[in-house]
């Protein structure tokens, strides 16, 4: 049997978890830049808060109903998440964290898999104040779709278990082929147009017919849906394929001084993480684009991509090319809102190619960037940097309901009253 | 006969692996001159050095750090500004010094279970125990387990 947990509304309960206040009443995270809503609490999704909704679009109902507010706070959220994975990690011996509030586990040792899970919701419960479900089934999509069943209905008591045939059966042919794990819009309404509306009539799908329409991985879900599991635990975790920053700024930039300096402060984040997990890129693109949702302004949106002679983690060299891609889709007159850089076709960073007319990544420069990476754990983010990254700081991210960073800052640690 | 030999002997070439050698372990180092005398009598006695974390935290998970906002117990030298070390995984909790949740603060206090009604007692004679009524927003939040108090 395999499990997965999910954490309920995860943003929102971490900021629960030190402000029990907020129980029962309407609470929204916004994304960076307190931009557009990233979750929501069951009593903001009642009474109608739709998930990426912009914050200036809801002022009003934000004022009517009462919601609660907050920016959203990684740092308290990184470390809720790191405790709850460590309380799983204690009780289940092989588990896949799948994101910052999901993870599979393999309970195939497990007697009573059900009890096990309830036991351990409420370990979490107690210890972290998080509210959890857990969903179980013979695979992982099964898993997911158990999980989702336990959330919509309160008297699993956030734990369900999908073990007999006629149980799976029953679950599947109620659940909405949309809702499946790994069906996005465009797979949904090509099957919908099949009148296949189901995940059972999926699962009853000839897998000729799937394979040329969804190719094997289409193949696998019905796989799944079968009971036969075909996504194992993945428990290395995958290296990135590409790194993407690109955080919008606070306020519009206009300049390219200024844009420069957001650029080279981005790739550094960038290329920190590229030798984190010991690759190096291949290419590297650069994107600008001004604020669209903003009206009577002109709009701008332009991308280079730059195909890097070697492959290369220095943070040096990938700045010399970034900034030619950057100072060629720059046009003034412009109000921006946003600069990105993605390092793309990571290869592993011993990787060489042997080409007659390129010269060879200059291994002092790699190394450079790793001392600097090394300096930089130990006394602070950026304390040693690259001039170009300045000391504007122009482009601070709008967070202005932040909550307190609760376990992760002595200054910011609960205060009792009296 | 030694030709022989070497070539039964040769290590295939799947056999060799490249060293890595970025990054490095501290592997901890004991010499003790054997040859030159008798061994150290302290090398049969290393130990780790002495954490803190050690002796006040079981479960990391479950550890939250509290600062004392008040003096309602300060009978029991927990006075403001104090850090209390809260262990959340604690159940039986009659008596003990508590963190609560109680109609929106947190409060540090005794606490008492009283049949169906608790008691939340302050150790400082100034303020009397606050007696939990059902429909109160109350919830536990940990144990105290350390106290830590800068004396200088």
């Amino acid at each position: 049997m395999i499990a997965i947990m999910d954490c309920n509304n995860f943003y929102v309960s971490c900021e629960r978890s030190f402000n029990p206040g907020l129980e029962n009443r309407p609470v929204i995270v916004l994304s960076n830049n307190d931009g557009c809503v990233i979750a929501r609490s069951n009593e903001a999704k009642d009474i109608g808060v739709k998930m990426g909704t912009p914050y200036h679009e809801i002022n009003e109902l934000i004022d009517s109903a009462q919601i609660q507010v907050f920016s959203s706070n990684y740092v308290l959220y990184g470390d809720m998440s790191s405790r709850v994975m460590a309380i799983l990690a204690r009780f289940v011996e092989t588990i896949e964290v799948y994101s910052i509030d999901e993870a599979f586990l393999d309970l195939s040792r497990e007697p009573d898999p059900e009890a096990f899970c309830r036991n351990l919701r409420e370990t979490i419960s107690q210890w972290t104040r998080i509210p959890v479900s857990f969903g179980i089934a013979p695979t992982k999509t099964l898993a997911k779709v158990a999980n989702k069943l336990a959330k919509k209905d309160p008297s699993t008591g956030g734990v369900l278990a999908l073990r007999h045939a006629d149980q799976i059966r029953d679950a599947l042919m109620a659940f909405p082929i949309g809702d499946l794990w790994g069906i996005g819009y465009r797979f949904e309404s090509m099957l919908k147009r099949n009148e296949i509306k189901t995940a059972w009539e999926l699962s009853q799908t000839d897998e000729d017919w799937i394979n040329e329409r969804m190719t094997v991985n289409g193949l696998r879900l019905v796989y799944e849906l079968r009971g036969i599991p075909v996504k194992l635990l993945e428990l290395e975790p995958a290296k990135k394929k590409n790194i993407c920053v690109a955080p919008s700024f606070g306020v519009g930039v206009p300049d390219l001084a200024r844009l420069r300096m957001a650029l080279a402060t981005y790739l550094a984040r960038a290329s920190e993480k590229l030798r984190k997990q010991e690759s190096a890129a291949t290419s590297i693109t650069v994107f600008v684009h001004t604020n669209r949702f903003k009206k009577n302004a002109k709009h701008y949106y332009n991308s280079r991509t730059v195909i890097l002679p070697h492959p290369s983690s220095s943070n040096t060299e990938l700045l010399k090319y970034a900034s030619a891609a950057l100072d060629e889709i720059f046009q003034f007159g412009y109000e921006y809102q946003k600069l990105g850089i993605f390092l793309n076709d990571l290869v592993p960073d011993d990787h060489r190619q042997i080409n007659l007319f390129t010269e060879l990544p200059d291994e002092k420069l790699a190394a450079l960037s790793k001392a600097v990476d090394g300096i930089n754990r130990q006394f602070g983010r950026d304390k040693v940097r690259l001039a170009a990254q300045g000391y504007d700081r122009t482009w601070p991210m709008k967070q202005k309901w932040l909550s307190r960073c609760y376990t992760t800052r002595w200054k910011d640690i609960l205060v009792t009253k009296g | 006969m030694i030709n022989q030999f070497h070539l039964q002997d040769r290590l295939s070439p799947e056999s060799f692996y490249k060293a890595k050698v970025g990054k490095r372990l501290p592997i901890p180092f004991f010499e003790s001159k054997v040859a030159a005398g008798f061994p150290s009598p302290a090398e049969n006695h290393i130990e780790k050095v002495c954490d803190l974390n050690e002796l006040c935290i079981t479960d990391k998970e479950a550890t939250y750090f509290v600062r004392v906002g008040g003096d309602s117990m300060s009978g029991d030298r927990i006075e403001p500004g104090d850090v209390l070390i809260v262990d959340c995984t604690r159940e039986h909790v009659e008596g003990k010094v508590v963190v609560v949740w109680l109609n929106g603060d947190h409060a540090v206090k005794r606490m008492q279970r009283l049949k169906e009604m608790v008691v939340l007692h302050s150790s400082n004679p100034k303020y009397a125990p606050i007696f939990v009524h059902p429909g109160d927003d109350f919830r536990l939040f940990g144990v105290v387990t350390h106290v830590i108090q800068k004396l200088a």
